[in-house]
C-alpha cells in the first residue's frame, strides 16, 4: 500500500520580474510504500531540496500532485499546513535545528506541546523513544552541552515522538563524524524495522546504502532507481557508486 | 594600495550597517546639539541683564555637566553594540589578509567620518534650535526677545572639542578591542553557544527586599529635612534594586514558571517562557537602564512642571506680605514693648503708606520633638544623628496678645495653658513641655494661624505656642547655651506689611528700609545685630527665574534621557532581531505557523518592552510622597496639581513609548523575517 504518491510534480521558479524562469523539477513521479526506507540521491542543483520542500508542504508544486495517506497537499490550506506538518511528518535536518533555549527534553516535547498534549502524555510518549535512541541520560541537558551525534539523536526523537506517517530526513549525516554517522544509520534501520516509513535525501553513498530503495534525481527528474532486493549494505553501496559514476560521466538512462 | 582605499572601505562599512550607524550618528548629533544649546544659553548676554536670569545662569552649567557625563557613558554604551555587531566583518577582513594595522586604519576612518558628521550635524541643529530654546526660555521667564539668529563660536568650539575627545576615547576602545582578539574569535563572536542563564536567587530576593525597603523609606518620611537626606539613599537603593530585579529577578521568575509543568507545557507559554529567560539575561541591564531613565525623566518633569505651574501659589504662600522684616533681639531685656515701639516708629517713618500689618515678636528655639514636647539640650539627648532627623524642629513662642490682635479674636488663657499650632508636623499629647520649663496644658490645637513670613520660610517642622506669659515660660531656657556658648533662644521682632502701591513703590520702600536697617535694629554694646528683610517685588523675579530655570533644565535633560531611552530600545530590538532570526526559521520548520511565531514573539517583545514602563510607574508612585515633601520645602502645597501633572506626564510619556515601540518593532520584524523565503 502506498503511503505517499507523487505524480508529475513540476516546479518552476520565476524571478521577480517574471522574465527569467528556472525549472527546478521537470516531472517527478514515484510512490513510497508503507514501511519503506527510501533514499533520494542527486547532485547539487538536481532539485533534491526543492522536492523535499514540496514533500514537507513548505513549498507548493507548479503542477502535479502529492498525496500523503489520502491527503492531497494541494487541498491543504496555508493556515493548516503547519498543523498538518506537525501531525503527519517528522523532520530530521542536517543542522539538527534544536532550539538552544530548550533542554533536550523540551526540544523533543516541542511538537507535542504545540499540538496541545498534556504533560503526563508527553512523558509517557518520551519514555520508549528516549530508550530506543539511547538519550535518556542527556534529557535534562542543553543542546550546547552534548555532542553532534547526541543532538541528531535528539532531533530524531523529536521527529518520532508524534508518531508521524512519514519521516523526512534532509542530509541527516551531513554534520556528523563517521562514528556518529554509523550509529545514526543503525538507528534509522532499526526504526524502519518497527514499520516507520522513512524518506531520506542525501549525498552520502554510505547513508543511502542503508535504504531499501534508492532514487536518483538528475535535472529535475527521477533518473534511475535501485532496489535493495536481497543485497547487503556493502553490495548496495557498490551498486550506488556505479550508478553515480555513470551519472557523472553522462551515461544514458538505464 | 590607493590612498582612497581605506576611506572607501570605511564609508562602505557605515553604509552597509546603516541600521546600526544611523541611530548612533543621530544620538551623537542630539548630544552635541544639547550641549551647544546649553552652552549657548548660559553664555547669552541677554540672560545676564534679565531679571531672574542670574539663577538660570547658575543652573545651566550644572545641566551641561550632567549632559557631558551622560554623553560619555551613553556613547560608550551604544558604541559597544556597534563593536559587537561589526566584529564578524573585521574577522573576515582579517582572514582575507588584512593585518591589525589595516583594520585600525579602517576603524580610524570610520570614526573620523562618524564624529565629523555627528559634530557638524549636531552644531547645525544646535544653532538652528538654539533660537527655539531661547524663545522657550524667555517665554518661561515671561520676557520678550528678538528673532535674530546668533551663533556662539566659543560655545561651538568648546562643544566640538569635548565631543572630539569623547569620539577619540571611543576610537581607542574600538582599536584596543580589535587588536586584542584573534580572527577566528572575531568571526565567531555573536554565535557562540550560550549557557542557559542560571537563576541567581540570592540577588533576585535581595532586589525585592531592597526595593521594598526603599519604597518603605519613601512613604514613611515625615519631615522634609530628612526627605533630603533619605531621598538620595532611596534613589540609589531603587536603582540598585531595579538592576537586580531585571537581571536576576526576571530569570528567577521565569524559572518558577518553568517549574510549574501544567503552566509551562502549554503551546502559548512554552516557547515564550523559555526564550524569555535568554532575552532577560541579555537585556536585563538594558531594560533596567530604560526603567531608571524613564523614572528619572518622569520625576524631573513632574517635579519641575508642578513647581512651575504652581509657582504663583507657592509664591503667595511663601511671601504672604509685600514686605517682611525680622529684627533680632539680642537680649531678653530688650524683649519688651518699649523696644518694639522704637522699631515700629522707625519703620513708620520709612513706610507711611503700609497696610495689613502683622506684628509679632517671638521667641524661638530649635530642638527635638518628643511625645511630651521638646528637648533642647543636646547633651540631654544621646545624639543628634541621622535617625533623629525626623524629629528636628522649632518651637516658636508668641504671646496671646499678639495672637488675638493678628487673628482678630479675643481668647483668654490661664498661666499654664497654651494654644498650639503645628506646621509640617503633628502633636497628640495634651500637655507640651519644653525642656525643663513648666508643662503647658494644650487648651486647643489651632487649625489656622497668621504667622509672620520668616516663620513660613522655615523648611523644618515647627510648633507655634501661644502663651499668656512669655517671660515666665522662657525664663528657664535662658541659661541653656549651645556649643558656641550662645543662648539657644532666638528672640526676634517680626513685622510684615503690604504696600499700597505698585512693584516700583514697593522696591523703593524696600531699598529705603534696607539702607536704614542698622539704625532701626537694636544693638548690643558690641554693635552686633541681625536682621532679615524680603520684599515680594525683589524676590519675585529670582523666584520665578529659579522655577523657570528648573523647568527648562528638566525639559532639556528629559529630551536627552528620552533620546537615550529610545536608542537603547532600538539597539535592543536590533540585536534581538538578529538573534531571533535563526530561531524563527527552526520553529517554522518544526511546525509552528508564522502566525503562532509572530504571536509568541509579539507577546515576549511586548512584555520586555512594557515591563520597564510599568516598573517606572510603580517607582514614580512610591517616589510621590517623598517628592511631595521635597516640593513642600519650596512652599508648594497643591497636591491635586502635582498628582495631575505627574499623571499627565506619565500618560504622555507612555504614548511616546508606544510610538517608539511601533517604529522599532517594525525594524525588528524586518530583521527577523529578513532571510525567509
Amino acid at each position: 500500500m502506498s503511503i505517499l504518491e507523487i505524480s508529475g510534480v513540476k516546479k518552476i521558479y520565476t524571478t521577480r520580474f517574471g522574465d527569467n524562469k528556472t525549472e527546478a523539477l521537470r516531472s517527478v513521479s514515484f510512490d513510497v510504500k508503507q514501511g519503506e526506507y527510501v533514499a533520494i540521491m542527486g547532485e547539487s542543483g538536481s532539485g533534491k531540496t526543492t522536492l523535499l520542500n514540496i514533500l514537507a508542504a513548505i513549498d507548493k508544486p507548479t503542477s502535479g500532485s502529492v498525496i500523503l495517506d489520502g491527503n492531497d497537499f494541494s487541498k491543504i490550506k496555508e493556515s493548516q499546513a503547519a498543523a498538518f506538518r506537525r501531525d503527519n511528518l517528522g523532520f530530521v535536518f542536517q543542522e539538527f535545528n534544536l532550539l538552544d533555549t530548550f533542554t533536550i527534553e523540551d526540544n523533543i516535547y516541542l511538537p507535542l506541546v504545540l499540538s496541545g498534549k498534556t504533560h503526563t502524555e508527553m512523558e509517557k510518549r518520551l519514555q520508549p523513544v528516549a530508550k530506543q535512541l539511547g538519550i535518556e541520560h542527556i534529557l535534562k541537558k542543553y543542546p550546547y552541552e552534548v555532542s553532534g551525534g547526541q543532538k541528531q539523536r535528539a532531533a530524531v526523537a523529536r521527529a518520532l515522538i508524534t508518531a508521524p506517517k512519514l519521516i523526512l530526513a534532509d542530509e541527516p549525516t551531513g554534520a556528523l563524524d563517521s562514528k556518529a554517522t554509523d550509529e545514526l544509520l543503525r538507528l534509522f534501520s532499526q526504526i524502519n524495522k518497527t514499520g516507520q516509513t522513512i524518506l531520506m535525501v542525501t549525498h552520502s553513498v554510505k547513508a543511502a546504502s542503508h535504504a531499501s530503495r534508492v532514487l536518483f534525481i538528475k535535472d529535475g527528474e527521477v533518473f534511475h532507481q535501485i532496489y535493495r532486493g536481497d543485497n547487503t549494505n556493502e553490495q548496495l553501496y557498490q551498486m550506488i557508486s556505479d550508478t553515480l559514476t555513470m551519472l557523472a560521466t553522462g551515461g544514458d538512462r538505464k | 594600495m590607493k590612498k582612497s582605499f581605506y576611506p572607501k572601505l570605511a564609508i562602505d562599512g557605515i553604509k552597509k550597517n546603516k541600521r546600526l550607524y544611523f541611530p548612533y550618528i543621530l544620538t551623537g548629533m542630539v548630544m552635541v546639539m544639547m550641549s551647544y544649546i546649553i552652552s549657548f544659553l548660559s553664555a547669552s548676554e541677554m540672560l545676564e541683564h534679565m531679571e531672574g536670569g542670574s539663577t538660570l545662569r547658575m543652573i545651566l552649567p550644572l545641566g551641561s555637566v550632567v549632559i557631558g557625563v551622560f554623553s560619555l557613558i551613553f556613547m560608550f554604551y551604544s558604541n559597544s553594540f556597534i563593536i559587537r555587531q561589526r566584529n564578524k566583518e573585521f574577522g573576515l577582513y582579517n582572514v582575507l589578509g588584512m593585518d591589525k594595522g589595516n583594520l585600525g586604519r579602517i576603524i580610524c576612518w570610520e570614526s573620523l567620518f562618524v564624529s565629523i558628521i555627528s559634530i557638524i550635524g549636531g552644531l547645525i541643529f544646535g544653532i538652528a534650535f538654539s533660537k527655539l530654546a531661547e524663545l522657550i526660555m524667555y517665554n518661561l521667564l515671561s520676557e520678550k526677545t528678538t528673532y535674530t539668529l546668533q551663533i556662539d563660536f566659543i560655545s561651538a568650539g568648546k562643544v566640538s572639542l569635548l565631543f572630539a575627545g569623547i569620539y577619540f576615547l571611543l576610537l581607542l576602545k574600538f582599536i584596543i578591542k580589535v587588536c586584542r582578539s584573534n580572527p577566528l574569535e572575531l568571526m565567531r563572536s555573536g554565535n557562540t553557544g550560550e549557557k542557559p542563564p542560571k537563576a541567581n536567587w540570592l540577588s533576585a530576593v535581595a532586589g525585592v527586599i531592597i526595593l521594598a525597603i526603599a519604597y518603605y523609606i519613601a512613604v514613611s518620611i515625615k519631615n522634609p529635612l530628612s526627605a533630603i537626606v533619605w531621598f538620595m539613599v532611596a534613589v540609589i537603593m531603587v536603582i540598585v534594586a531595579t538592576y537586580m530585579l531585571f537581571v536576576a529577578g526576571s530569570v528567577a521568575f521565569c524559572r518558577i514558571l518553568q517549574k510549574n509543568k501544567k503552566y509551562y507545557y502549554k503551546s502559548n507559554h512554552f516557547v515564550s517562557v523559555s526564550s524569555m529567560v535568554y532575552r532577560m539575561k541579555r537585556n536585563g541591564s538594558g531594560l533596567a537602564s530604560i526603567c531608571v531613565l524613564v523614572t528619572m525623566v518622569m520625576v524631573m518633569l513632574s517635579a519641575t512642571m508642578s513647581m512651575y505651574i504652581g509657582a504663583e501659589d507657592s509664591f503667595a504662600t511663601r511671601y504672604p506680605k509685600d514686605i517682611s522684616i525680622r529684627l533680632g533681639v539680642p537680649d531678653i531685656k530688650y524683649f519688651d514693648e518699649k523696644s518694639f515701639e522704637k522699631m515700629r516708629d522707625s519703620i513708620n517713618e520709612l513706610a507711611p503708606e503700609r497696610e495689613n500689618v502683622l506684628e509679632m515678636p517671638c521667641i524661638s528655639v530649635a530642638g527635638l520633638f518628643t511625645e511630651e514636647g521638646m528637648i533642647i539640650d543636646q547633651e540631654s539627648h544621646a545624639q543628634f544623628d541621622i535617625s533623629t532627623y525626623d524629629n528636628i524642629g522649632y518651637v516658636q513662642i508668641i504671646t496671646l496678645e499678639d495672637y488675638n490682635r493678628a487673628m482678630g479674636v479675643n481668647e483668654s488663657l490661664e498661666k499654664d495653658e497654651c494654644f498650639i499650632y503645628c506646621y509640617r508636623t503633628e502633636y497628640l499629647n495634651d500637655t507640651f513641655t519644653i525642656e525643663n520649663c513648666m508643662p503647658l496644658r494644650v487648651k486647643e490645637v489651632l487649625d489656622k494661624i497668621c504667622i509672620p513670613n520668616y516663620m513660613v520660610l522655615e523648611i523644618v517642622p515647627m510648633v507655634v505656642i501661644v502663651t499668656s506669659d512669655i517671660e515666665t515660660l522662657a525664663e528657664p531656657l535662658l541659661s541653656i547655651k549651645n556649643s558656641w556658648d550662645n543662648s539657644v533662644l532666638q528672640m526676634s521682632w517680626n513685622y510684615d506689611f503690604d504696600i499700597d502701591g505698585d512693584a516700583d513703590e514697593e522696591k523703593a520702600v524696600y531699598n529705603k528700609i534696607d539702607r536704614e536697617i542698622p539704625d532701626i535694629a537694636i544693638h548690643e554694646e558690641s554693635g552686633d545685630y541681625n536682621y532679615g528683610l524680603v520684599s515680594r517685588a525683589t524676590e519675585r523675579s529670582e523666584f520665578f527665574g529659579m522655577y523657570a530655570g528648573l523647568l527648562f533644565m528638566g525639559i532639556l535633560l528629559s529630551i536627552v534621557f528620552l533620546f537615550a531611552t529610545v536608542l537603547i530600545i532600538y539597539y535592543k530590538q536590533i540585536t534581538e532581531g538578529y538573534e531571533d532570526h535563526k530561531r524563527f526559521e527552526i520553529m517554522q520548520k518544526i511546525g509552528m505557523t508564522t502566525h503562532d511565531i509572530r504571536r509568541s514573539v509579539n507577546s515576549q517583545v511586548l512584555t520586555v518592552f512594557f515591563l520597564p514602563l510599568l516598573l517606572a510607574g510603580l517607582h514614580l508612585a512610591f517616589a510621590f510622597p517623598i517628592l511631595w515633601k521635597l516640593l513642600q520645602m519650596f512652599g508648594f502645597s497643591n497636591m491635586e496639581l502635582m498628582i495631575g501633572v505627574t499623571a499627565v506626564s506619565y500618560a504622555v510619556f507612555a504614548v511616546v513609548y508606544v510610538l517608539v515601540y511601533k517604529i522599532t518593532s517594525n525594524v525588528y520584524y524586518g530583521i527577523v523575517s529578513g532571510g525567509r523565503k
